[in-house]
């Protein structure tokens, strides 16, 4: 049996991996077929910004990885000069 | 003559296909977002974030994954106490010997 820390976060990721995905479907997928003038559309942001946030978060994230790696080779360096 | 030489290579690489695939979706999307069969607009609408959405899904299916993983892993308490003494004993040995951590 998993412990209590990695049920509650395991299950965490899987409710917000759900919730982002049936918002980002309802959002891309079915809002075009709903009526303008529905009051549904108050709960979206214009569509261009349904591919403007994935872009962007997909950006930022590269740029963390990028720099995490960035911070570790550095370290590495440093700790190979020390010992020489 | 070589019989090598006569054979045709069958089969592509997995990284081939891909990148077909790849071509060959991309292409079709393209085709149709810039105009190429006249579609209602509201299929238009829905088309045009498909590859943004397509990404995001997968990217939400690898999270659930990784999710479920997480919770449902079977840890055994006992085994990982009983491979923590078992690391004291070796460094504590193996400091008594000289070497240093």
């Amino acid at each position: 049996q998993a412990t209590g820390t990695d049920q509650v976060v395991g299950l965490g990721l899987v409710a917000v991996s759900l919730i982002i995905f049936i918002y980002y479907t309802a959002w891309v997928i079915l809002l075009p077929f709903i009526d303008s003038q529905h009051v549904i559309h108050k709960y979206f942001l214009p569509r261009a910004y349904a591919v403007a946030i994935p872009l962007a978060a997909g950006l930022l994230l590269l740029l963390f990885v990028g720099l995490f790696i960035t911070y570790v080779m550095l370290k590495n360096q440093k700790v190979t000069k020390k010992a020489q | 003559m070589e019989p090598g030489r006569a054979r045709r290579r069958a089969t592509m690489t997995k990284l081939a296909q891909w990148l077909w695939a790849l071509a060959l979706l991309g292409s079709a999307w393209a085709a149709l977002t810039l105009g190429a069969l006249d579609l209602p607009s509201s299929c238009r609408e829905v088309l045009w974030p498909l590859p943004a959405y397509l990404l995001v899904s997968a990217g939400c299916y690898a999270l659930a994954t990784v999710g479920y993983r997480v919770a449902t892993f079977h840890d055994c308490e006992d085994a990982a106490r009983e491979l923590q003494s078992q690391i004291q004993e070796a460094r504590a040995d193996l400091s008594r010997r000289g070497m240093r951590f």
